[in-house]
């Protein structure tokens, strides 16, 4: 059996997904950025391959994105977030049909994604040198309400007033506007609410600029909060595709790239009928393609 | 005070800023010459320029008095004919935007802050000899910007340029600017632009021009002979190189060039996306943009800026060799060609854009606008919509001259080559 690894090196966390040659996910893990970018994303790597019984040689290719993607000497090849989101989404949304938006909310950054039939990017939007929107505004917003990020979503459903009015432009200016809503005796979940909307406003400005069509997909960890979900469907007035692990779409897809470009390789090696030669000094030690 | 403080020497903002600049034009420098295999021989002219004229100090025109000009629209050809060395002073150094940055809004053009930044360094290579700085009224910050130059003591010549560039009062709005700054541009440099002396430098730039028309000719074919990056260090020279000096290189470019488009030569990759550039301006050092398209396998065959492409491409066309009619052909050279979304209608910028992605057989169009220039930044919708009606992808990137998002950008830039790869695939 052959094996392909993606890690998605983002601002916050390493997410990364090991795959099989039929394109299943034998394991997957996520661990924190921190300042030692390689080392951590390599003792990630390392302890995830440890947990599913695999040593590094079984890694026939090994793909890296997201923003620390060129800071992995050890990859095969690095591909962009928008690409391998893209293509992480196509595969992870076929049961649910075509894929033709993704939205994408980061630690730091947010994006829209429009794709074609066959799940090519055709335009993309990206927000800028901002974290207003981001996963990282809303860890903050947790922090100042004193509550957990898991607690986002019942906050939004509990909610009994109407959503605060947060403009949540910048997420520097965002404390002080959350800690006045507090002075002026807002309820932490009108708040909570009244934030999603606004990063639900926000993103789906974002979206408009490469056009929304249907189906949607929203990914990134904070699609895990139900809160934040349930408010991009109200602003839209549509439903979205939540995959069923958000957070590693991304390094999904750069497995996947990897497994195709692992086989186009062997096709071309096998079409100019040399030996297998072994150039790169990681890849194909172990594995069974030889 | 600590011992630490006492031994310490005090470094002033000016001497870190001459240290910072000359390493900031070094890097670009560096990056340029070896960030890339296989420069041409015949870029070491340019690259040797820039070194000399931003890293060790010497001045482009030892001793002459030379007129600064803020802007492609200010007419060369009528400068020269007065016996006056013109230099661009559109500035693209990320030290000098930091200095200019202070006396501007916030979210103002880098370009502006920077040009205006350098004005008041002492590392400015053209401190000693500018004579007057003709300034034209183009953009919002352009036109107030010399105002604030004007109070640090320079000379500022105001060219008045029409908004509207479609109707006959415009046009006779800027011929009658155009008349009136040869006859003033004479009584500066004390030479007065006579008949001959502007039949003389119409040719002179015209020639210049010829042998820009045949480099970027080049630049049609596949596989693609030069990368864009040099064509920006070949362009951006011509903002203060001798202007024969300058054609005589680029000359000796086009051979070389010539001699690899017959051995099939390929600057760039395998399957690198062609690419059109257009938006605000690439000044050295600030080729950030290109640089970075260039290291993500893209290459730049075709550009639509006004530090580029449009600085040299369209050429005077003189009817009759009369003074009067000189002038006029020079104006009408100026505003009917100029692309610059200052203008109220713009088609003409929808236009080339087209016609170079078809004629330089294009794969992408990279928009850049700089943060605060609020003309290309609205401009860009309209572009957006055309493009996409013509089914041509376009990558629109706001930007400064800053260097700290380049994580970011390079994460667009790269998968917007990858969309183009995978385009071409399907074609």
């Amino acid at each position: 059996m052959d094996y392909f690894a993606g890690i998605d090196i983002g601002s916050t966390a390493v997410k990364i997904v090991v795959i099989d040659e039929d394109r299943q996910v034998i394991g997957n893990k996520t661990a924190a950025t921190g300042a030692l970018v390689y080392k951590n994303a390599q003792t990630a790597f390392l302890n995830l391959l440890g947990e599913i019984g695999l040593e590094r040689k079984h890694i026939c290719y090994l793909t890296t994105t997201g923003y620390g993607r060129k800071l992995f000497p050890d990859a095969d090849e690095t591909i962009s977030e928008i690409t391998a989101n893209a293509v992480g989404a196509r595969e992870v949304g076929k049961p649910f049909g075509t894929i033709r938006t993704i939205i994408n909310i980061g630690g730091q950054d947010s994006k829209g994604i429009s794709l074609d039939e066959n799940g090519n990017v055709t335009n993309f939007a990206m927000n800028d040198r901002c974290a207003a929107g981001t996963g990282r505004f809303l860890d903050m917003a947790a922090r100042n309400l004193e509550i957990e990020v898991s607690d986002l979503g019942p906050f939004h459903f509990n909610a009994q007033g109407t959503p605060a009015a947060v403009n949540a432009t910048c997420a520097v200016f965002a404390e002080s506007e959350i800690i006045g809503l507090l002075g002026n005796g807002h309820e932490r979940e009108e708040i909570v609410q009244g934030i999603h909307f606004s990063i639900a406003k926000r993103t789906i400005r974002l979206v408009k600029r490469v056009g929304i069509e249907e189906l949607i997909y929203f990914d990134g960890a904070p699609a895990l909060n139900t809160g934040l979900v349930a408010a991009l469907e109200d602003e839209l007035g549509r439903r979205l595709v939540i995959p069923p692990l958000p957070q590693i779409t991304t390094a999904y897809g750069a497995a996947i790239i990897g497994l195709e470009s692992h086989r186009f390789e062997k096709q071309e090696r096998e079409e100019v009928g040399e030996a297998v030669v072994v150039s790169s000094g990681h890849g194909c030690q172990g594995c069974s393609c030889g | 005070m600590s011992l630490e403080q006492q031994q310490r020497e005090i470094e002033t903002p000016q001497h870190r800023h001459a240290r910072h600049q000359g390493m900031e034009a070094g890097e670009v420098l560096d990056t340029v010459e070896k960030a890339f295999a296989g420069n041409p021989e015949n870029m070491r002219y340019f690259y040797d320029l820039f070194r000399d004229v931003y890293c060790n100090g010497i001045k482009p025109h030892p001793g002459k008095e030379m007129i600064g000009t803020m802007c492609v629209q200010i007419p060369d050809e009528i400068i020269h004919a007065a016996d006056g060395v013109p230099v661009r002073m559109c500035n693209g150094f990320y030290t000098d935007e930091e200095i200019g940055g202070e006396f501007m809004p916030a979210k103002s053009c880098s370009l502006v802050k920077a040009s205006l930044g350098m004005l008041k360094s002492e590392t400015n290579p053209y401190s000693d000899g500018i004579k007057v700085i003709v300034n034209p009224t183009t953009c919002d910050q352009k036109k107030k910007v010399a105002g604030m130059m004007r109070e640090m003591g320079y000379n500022v010549y105001d060219m008045e340029l029409p908004p509207v560039k479609e109707s006959e009062e415009g046009r006779e709005y800027w011929r009658r600017s155009v008349r009136k700054f040869t006859q003033e541009v004479g009584k500066l440099t004390g030479q007065k632009v006579s008949r001959k002396g502007l039949k003389q430098t119409i040719k002179k730039v015209g020639i210049a021009q010829q042998a820009y028309h045949r480099l970027n000719n080049l630049r049609k074919q596949t596989p693609a002979p030069i990368l864009g990056k040099d064509i920006f260090m070949v362009t951006n020279a011509y903002f203060f190189d001798d202007l024969e000096r300058w054609t005589a290189a680029t000359e000796a470019l086009c051979e070389e060039i010539e001699a690899r488009v017959a051995a099939g030569h390929n600057a760039a990759g395998r399957r690198s996306p062609r690419i059109v550039f257009t938006g605000s301006p690439p000044v050295f050092p600030n080729l950030k943009l290109p640089l970075m398209i260039e290291q993500a396998d893209g290459v730049i065959v075709a550009d639509e800026t006004c530090s580029s492409n449009r600085l040299l491409n369209d050429m005077v066309s003189v009817d009759e060799w009369f003074m009067y009619d000189m002038v006029d052909a020079v104006a009408d050279r100026y505003l009917k060609s100029c692309t610059c979304p200052i203008f109220t209608m713009n088609d003409d910028r929808i236009r080339r854009l087209i016609e170079l992605y078809r004629s330089f057989n294009a794969d992408g169009i990279v928009y850049q606008a700089f943060a605060g220039c609020s003309v290309y930044e609205m401009e860009q919708r309209s572009v957006a919509k055309a493009m996409e009606k013509e089914g041509i992808p376009m990558l629109y990137i706001e930007t400064d001259y800053s260097p700290s998002h380049s994580g970011q950008l390079l994460t667009r830039i790269e998968a917007f080559m990858e969309s183009l790869k995978a385009r071409g695939r399907l074609k």
